[in-house]
């Protein structure tokens, strides 16, 4: 029978990868997500776990490390937080390109300068554009799961793409909840072994990654895009497995709280939708008919799933917990996106953005009921005053 | 669109790269010196520094301003300069020629030798040859000077000059003085202009301006 | 939600023109035929069977592996489809056995790529 455990996010993540039994890790310490490489550690020192342990020297080569890994047919894990996931940033077009299925455990650190170690989604989503497989959980138990989906749906042979499966730093990673683990039983059912498509091998020798000519780069393109649009399909099928396996209810793309009768919403990834949520049933209780909407994967981004889900909505509020300076709405990046989910509804939500969560500062019950207030003043004057609000620097 | 000359330059990546640079540049500055419109590309496929590859430069000249740029391949030259021999063994030159199109080669060997390793000859209108090795004897090497970096050789200093010069007696596309003006060894460039031989074809048409034998 | 919302759609990579993941291509275990390089050859190296003491020094220095020693036959043997004409064995050769000839004196080894490599 399945345990139930308190655990950090950190803590989960590597039960995760024990289950898992990935046979490649590579770590270099960087907080908050050290943590998991520490838990991994003693798992293989205490012969719980048969993996190669290896210390990179850095994030770029803990990235070169597992995608030979990969190539060799491991199962492979490597993960980073902050300036560490952009220092590895020239491995990710490659791993990607090169369809290699590894998974990179992300616990989210603000990028420098000069240090700050609180969590901001920042540094795994200027990876967006690589061609990973890119989300968010928003509690242990979501981090423990995600990581078992991410393998599934990365290493599925009609995907074969790398995954980034990311926490909040501290929020999720540092702070215990009730994570039910689950038994390896269930985890062989739901997740069959990795199976290299050409591995590197000495019986049947190939070239990864070599030259191509630039004739060949559109097709590889295409090919990519085209695994993307099979990815929605793949994502939903191992997300019923889980369920039905391992007893969850999760959405495969969103997550809908009181959206059905909605007449504001927040959009909002990772651990501060917890906090929405409860902010959510406040205003519910002061008469204001508010909902949320939480994506659980930016790649692929669920275009429609949010047409679907918001377009009854009167005004959406999208809650940055990243920063894209200079981006179409001097914001984050969720809003643009979001936005053009929205946009073909012949009648769309007003929507606006909230800066808020940012250098691992919390966002507080209070800067909900503000942002409700700024929705409700949309939704009164039929149009949005500003494209983004900067919390805790507004009158 | 305007009407457009094609030529195509095949040289070898490093050790002539830059004499095929000098070969198309010099040639396409003695045009614009008339007062045409010019293009001179590298190959950027063929470019990465492989000692020996085969590599292509090109040269498009028009009476009138040419729209495109970046479609940059020639692909139905009018003229094709082969500025080391051996590559005809190891590369179609000929493909997309236009009908009654013209061969330079760089070489002291019989014109007729030349031809049993050009088996699409028939769609020649002539091929003429020079021996640039025998009169310039130098192939000057700039490794930095395809892709940035300084080029302190100059301009037809080497095999370039004498091919330039065979290449405007037999096109008639650029006038000897002009040439002159830009290349380092005139003597070299004059040498060819005098020395280059002709075989004409059924196909040979004087379209060329005024192809002279 | 009134309106039909666009498509994705689909991509279609013709089977000629697809690419293996990473594109893998099979290790040139002896000859790879993707990546011809005879057409680099200016000078081919010419042996001389009675000057050559099968030292192999030419097999050990070829960056391409173009010779080879066939055990049968007790000779060199020379791989025409790769030798780039560098000529590192002539200049290893510690026994003279082998000469640059130019490649134009051979009517043989004619390759003609539609393209460059």
């Amino acid at each position: 029978m399945a345990q139930e455990k308190m655990l950090t996010g950190c803590s989960a993540a590597a039960q995760a990868l024990k289950l898992a039994e990935v046979e490649v890790i590579c770590s270099y310490p960087i907080r908050p997500y050290t943590a998991i490489m520490m838990e991994l550690s003693k798992m293989v020192a205490n012969g719980e776990l048969d993996a190669e342990f290896v210390h990179g020297e850095g994030e770029h080569a803990q990235l070169s490390v597992v995608l030979g890994a990969s190539a060799c047919g491991a199962r492979a894990v490597t993960g980073s937080a902050g300036v560490g996931v952009t220092y590895a940033f020239e491995l990710y077009s490659p791993v990607a390109g090169g369809r290699y299925p590894l998974q990179m455990t992300i616990a989210d650190r603000t990028l420098d300068p000069p240090g700050d170690f609180g969590s901001e989604h920042t540094d795994a989503m200027s990876t967006r554009d690589q061609g990973w497989i890119l989300g968010w959980a928003s509690t242990p138990q979501e981090v423990f799961d995600n990581t078992l989906m991410g393998y599934r749906i990365g290493e599925d042979p009609r995907i074969m793409l790398p995954q980034m499966t990311c926490q909040d730093g501290y929020f999720i990673s540092h702070i215990p909840d009730k994570v039910k683990l689950a038994d390896l039983k269930q985890v062989k059912e739901f997740l069959p072994p990795y199976s290299a498509p050409h591995p590197i091998s000495t019986t049947c020798p190939v070239s990864h990654g070599p030259q191509i000519r630039p004739d060949q780069g559109a097709p590889m393109d295409a090919q990519r895009a085209a695994t993307f649009l099979d990815l929605p399909k793949v994502i939903k099928e191992a997300t019923e497995d889980y369920n039905r396996i391992f007893g969850r209810n999760y959405d495969p793309f969103l997550e809908k709280y009181k959206l059905e009768d909605a007449e504001i919403a927040f959009f909002i990834q990772g651990a501060h939708s917890n906090t929405c949520r409860t902010a959510v049933d406040t205003l519910r209780k002061q008469g204001l008919k508010a909902g949320m909407a939480r994506p659980r994967w930016v790649r692929p981004w669920p275009t429609r799933e949010i047409a679907e889900a918001l377009g009854h909505v009167k005004a959406v509020g999208s809650i940055e917990t990243s920063t894209s300076y200079g981006g179409a709405m001097r914001g984050g990046n969720l809003i643009h996106e979001l936005r053009a989910s929205l946009y073909d509804l012949d009648e769309r939500p007003l929507t606006t953005s909230f800066m808020a969560g940012l250098g691992g500062e919390t966002i507080w019950p209070e800067d909900f009921e503000f942002m409700a207030k700024v929705l409700s003043q949309m939704v009164r004057e039929k149009r949005a005053q500003k494209y983004v609000y900067w919390i805790g620097f507004e009158e | 669109m305007a009407k457009i000359h094609e030529i195509t330059v095949w040289t070898r990546g490093v050790i002539m790269d830059k004499e095929g640079r000098d070969i198309a540049s010099a040639f396409g500055d003695a045009v614009a010196m008339e007062g045409k419109h010019v293009q001179v590309f590298d190959n950027y496929e063929d470019l990465p520094d492989r000692v020996l590859v085969t590599t292509r430069k090109y040269v498009r000249i028009s009476d009138e301003e040419i729209e495109h740029k970046y479609v940059y391949t020639n692909d139905h030259p009018d003229v094709v300069v082969v500025a080391e021999p051996t590559i005809v063994k190891g590369i179609n030159v000929l493909k997309g020629l236009k009908e009654g199109g013209l061969l330079i080669i760089n070489t002291n060997r019989p014109i007729d030798y030349m031809l049993q390793f050009i088996p699409n000859a028939d769609e020649l209108g002539a091929i003429a040859t020079v021996d640039a090795d025998g009169i310039s004897g130098v192939r000057t090497i700039d490794f930095s000077g395809s892709e940035g970096g300084v080029d302190a050789v100059g301009v037809g200093a080497g095999i370039a000059a004498p091919i330039v010069g065979a290449m405007a007696r037999v096109t008639g596309m650029a006038k000897k003085e002009n040439l002159a003006k830009i290349v380092k060894d005139v003597a070299g460039m004059e040498r060819g202009y005098n020395e280059v031989k002709l075989q004409k074809f059924r196909k040979f048409k004087s379209s060329l301006g005024s192809l002279q034998g | 939600m009134s309106k039909k919302l666009p498509e994705f759609g689909t991509i279609n990579v013709p089977h000629e023109r697809a690419v293996p993941f990473g594109a893998v291509t099979p290790a040139p275990v002896h000859v790879q035929e993707l990546f011809m390089t005879s057409n680099w050859r200016i000078v081919r190296p010419v042996i001389d069977n009675e000057k050559c003491t099968r030292c192999l020094t030419c097999y050990i220095a070829c960056p391409d592996s173009c010779w080879s020693y066939n055990e049968e036959e007790d000779v060199m043997e020379w791989n025409a489809g790769f030798c780039k004409g560098c000529q590192i064995c002539i200049k290893q050769c510690p026994s003279d056995a082998l000469t640059a000839v130019p490649e134009l004196d051979f009517p043989d080894g004619v390759v003609r790529l539609e393209k460059p490599f």
